[in-house]
């Protein structure tokens, strides 16, 4: 099996068009990625195995992500050669020269918009929906759709990340507003008001959502369906709505980069749809490749839309309103 | 450079002075209800934490109580335990929903409601005082072991009891070390992030750790300089106290224990009450301390947050164990955090020794301007804190290794350190000192053979604690932390933001496990070179 996924590698590697050495980035020895998205590990720790190529991944959280890469960039000094995060980071990066040119030419199956931009490749999505202890939710008690989240019978029983702080939560709600979710804006405001009269909990970020409903002390969590296949065997499950919404992950190289081949070798196996495939299965993601998805019952027939970047003074204004709402008494 | 941050429009940018930074902090309607409650909460936790300290020090090094040994451990054990971990603990002992120990009351008592909400401003309390509660307890307990006895006695002598001579003479000669412990906690839960968020936020209660944690990550260009405009609260706070502190314990011949040849510890018989004591010290070890590490290990043992059922323990394995032991990085992290523990706190302490002499010793202005200095890291929020070393790290070569976070570490944490030696020197008499320098014996010499020896008891107290806190240091760490100088607190962090709470629980379990042999291993050293126990 081993073998057959290695010329199936090695068939992929051939096909494409490579603007990057392969030998030079064997000699180069080592890729350094600096990345926001969790759970990665064994994908970093395959690359390595796959290619001799070393892969380090640091993770660096999205409050201090600008601060790091920015300082380490003006000293001289930064140690990534590859950056993932959220599209506002890379843009700001994209925009302070941090980034440099990829070559897009193999992503066939990506959406168009998400190869749009020649810096950054959007990959992903990071998807939220409303999740469930399946032991504890059963039958027609299930949500059916978001509005159902309003019913007085969830007042206390929700956890979600603070609406009022938590950027890709502001970003989510104003999302579903946008898309018209709910078809106007007044049944928009009704289910957040709604939603806040149920007073559900608030946590920091996406992260801290699932063991509460693991653990059945809350029934309901606005958070994200990757924690099905990262949390198995807790009883989690979906409320299978038609659409969901979610932040685009991207991902780019480093201009200066020490490791220049290696970072472009490390770009296009990330980028491979094997690897897309790995990450749908061992980390939850919903991913760009056409036709991968991660192995949640239902998730394929879900329309998974990417929502408008919010400017930090958008966030900042939301989160205002957010606050007046869910922390009105 | 925070401070000059806070003034400016873009942090690193240094044209454009403004005060733009301050007016919004400080006219946000909301500030004045989270100065409220930062206040309840901080006075609330060092009152919590220095009442339980005095009872814990006075228990286990004045009196005659069985076990000794192992309540000087426990009262020190919620140090070496990751402060989230902590948090999440006894949110799954006493959160309204399925809380284990609100669950287990409301069947034994038969009551229709969760008698206990973790999620209130009590609960905050609660939690951080039991984190504070080693350094209270380090600070006190050495000073309790190095009272005279002969002051207590004529108390005694005089007709006094146990009792009264308790509050008369050994709570009003504790005065500094009480104080330091109770502005160290003040100080120390001003800082605190893990029980504001995991217990604070849930319970919509908002403290200026979480409140800083607000501003900086609403949106993705973090405004730090905000965040050090409202530190600058916390910062002005700190100094007032150093400053009380400082007045309060000014005539420091008062506190003088330590003057002459007749200094000898000696351990007071509780006679009739020393096992109703001892019950009570073992209760409430056991309720505050033993119990959250149990849940701890339950949950290493399950495959994910199980409240504990028939079923949940049919599903124990030692997977996450297994798992965690063979992580390279988490090896890694543990022998980083071990090396960073045991130089740390040993470079950290000899600093500490040369600083609390100039400050108790040599009676200058500059000593209060030095101790207030050596404050300075804890006034401002720990992420603000972190991006400080980091502008200053990326300048030098040390960026990116573990060196950096050595020196990063020692210069935050310096007031652990300073605290119970300076507790200690206070009270050592001077003409100890000026005997020896008038027998011909030099400043070093008079330093190794005279004032150290006395002051064991304080160094090995401020060893455990700068070793205990370098050992799960998460703040600066997180910034400063790069590939190959992974430590354990961010090892426990990446785990956390996956939410693999069992793997979280094994590592901080191991972290525990190595925090106790250290702590034993520096409490038997300190018992061989002193005759005073802490």
């Amino acid at each position: 099996m081993k073998k057959l996924i290695l010329i199936a590698l090695l068939a992929f590697f051939a096909v494409s068009s490579y603007s990057f050495d392969a030998n030079l980035a064997k000699k180069e020895g080592k890729v350094n990625l600096y990345a926001n998205i969790t759970a990665i590990e064994p994908l970093v720790e395959k690359f390595s195995s796959d290619t001799g190529v070393k892969a380090t991944y640091t993770r660096i959280s999205t409050s201090k992500y600008l601060a790091t890469v920015l300082t380490e960039f003006s000293a001289g000094k930064l140690q990534a050669d590859v950056v993932q995060g959220p599209l506002p980071i890379l843009n700001t990066l994209k925009d302070k020269g941090v980034l440099k040119k990829y070559d897009k030419s193999f992503l066939d199956g990506y959406p168009d918009w998400a190869k749009a931009d020649d810096y950054i490749a959007a990959f992903g999505i990071e998807y939220v929906a409303v999740i469930y202890n399946k032991e504890l939710v059963k039958g027609d008690d299930i949500p059916k759709n978001y509005m159902d989240l309003i019913n007085p019978k969830w007042k206390n029983k929700i956890v979600m990340p603070d609406p009022a702080s938590h950027a890709t939560t502001i970003s989510w709600l104003v999302g579903l507003k946008e898309n018209k979710i709910f078809g106007n804006d007044e049944e928009w405001m009704k289910f957040v008001k709604g939603l806040a009269a149920n007073r559900p909990m608030f946590v920091k970020s996406f992260s801290p959502t699932p063991a509460p409903v693991e653990s059945g002390e809350k029934l309901l969590a606005i958070s994200m369906p990757k924690y099905i296949v990262t949390k198995a065997p807790a009883p989690l499950d979906w409320v299978k709505t038609d659409t969901l919404l979610g932040s685009p992950r991207g991902i780019a190289l480093v201009e200066k980069s020490t490791n220049p081949n290696a970072a472009e070798m490390f770009l296009k196996y990330w980028l491979s749809e094997n690897n897309m495939r790995e990450l749908a299965n061992k980390v939850g993601e919903y991913v760009l490749a056409k036709n991968v998805f991660p192995p949640i019952n239902e998730i394929e027939k879900a329309k998974v839309i990417p929502i408008r970047e919010l400017t930090d003074e958008e966030t900042k204004k939301w989160g205002e309103e957010f606050k007046t709402i869910f922390y009105g008494k | 450079m925070l401070l000059l941050g806070s003034f400016l429009n873009n942090l690193g940018n240094f044209s454009g002075f403004t005060f733009e930074k301050y007016i919004a902090a400080y006219t946000d309607p909301e500030f004045l209800k989270i100065i409220y409650n930062t206040v309840v909460f901080v006075v609330g936790s060092a009152i919590f934490a220095a009442v339980l300290a005095i009872f814990l020090s006075y228990m286990n090094t004045r009196t005659d109580i069985p076990f000794k040994f192992l309540f000087k451990i426990i009262s020190i054990i919620p140090m070496m335990i990751p402060h989230i971990l902590f948090s999440i603990s006894w949110v799954l002992l006493l959160n309204p929903s399925n809380g284990i120990l609100n669950t287990a009351l409301m069947n034994i008592l038969g009551l229709s409601d969760s008698p206990f909400n973790i999620y209130s401003i009590s609960g905050m309390i609660f939690v951080e005082g039991l984190l504070d509660l080693p350094i209270a307890y380090l600070i006190i307990a050495p000073a309790m072991s190095s009272f005279d006895i002969s002051l207590e006695e004529s108390s005694k002598v005089s007709g006094a009891s146990n009792t009264k001579t308790f509050f008369k003479i050994t709570l009003p000669v504790l005065r500094p070390a009480i104080m330091a412990s109770f502005i160290l906690v003040i100080v120390r839960s001003l800082a605190s992030f893990a029980v504001p968020s995991v217990i604070g936020m849930p319970g919509r209660i908002y403290v200026l750790s979480t409140h800083i944690y607000r501003v900086v990550s609403s949106g993705f260009s973090a405004d730090y300089g905000m965040a050090a405009a409202i530190g600058m609260s916390a910062l002005a706070a700190s100094i007032v106290l150093i400053y009380i502190y400082r007045y309060l314990v000014s005539e420091t011949s008062k506190f003088v224990t330590i003057s002459s040849r007749g200094f000898k510890p000696v351990l007071i018989s509780l006679k009739n009450y020393k096992y109703p004591l001892f019950f009570l010290v073992g209760f409430i070890s056991f309720i505050l301390i033993v119990v959250p590490v149990v849940v701890l290990c339950y949950t290493s043992l399950t495959p994910y947050v199980m409240v504990p059922t028939k079923r949940a323990f049919s599903m124990m394995s030692l997977k996450n164990w297994y798992e965690v032991m063979k992580d390279p990085i988490s090896m890694l992290s543990l022998k980083n955090s071990l090396f960073l523990g045991i130089t740390g706190a040993t470079l950290g302490v000899l600093l500490s020794v040369f600083v609390s002499y100039v400050i108790v010793k040599v009676k200058t202005k500059a000593a209060g301007f030095l101790e207030s200095l050596s404050f300075l890291s804890f006034s401002f929020p720990g992420i603000v804190i972190g991006v400080g070393f980091m502008w200053f790290f990326v300048k030098t070569p040390l960026y990116g290794t573990i060196w950096a976070l050595l020196i990063g570490y020692i210069a935050t944490y310096l007031p652990y350190g300073i605290r119970p030696i300076s507790s200690a020197f206070i009270q050592i008499h001077d003409s100890l000192e000026e005997s020896s320098r008038v027998c011909g014996a030099s400043y070093l010499t008079t330093l190794r053979k005279i004032i150290i020896p006395l002051l064991i008891p304080g160094i090995v107290s401020s060893w455990i604690l700068m070793s205990t806190m370098f050992f799960r240091e998460l703040t600066l760490s997180v910034v400063l932390s790069r590939p190959g100088s992974e430590v354990l607190a961010v090892q426990i962090l990446r785990f956390s933001e996956d939410g693999l709470w069992g793997k979280l629980s094994a590592l901080g379990i191991i972290m525990i496990l190595f925090s106790t042999i250290i702590v034993v291993c520096a409490s038997l050293l300190g018992k061989k070179f002193s005759k005073m126990h802490i």
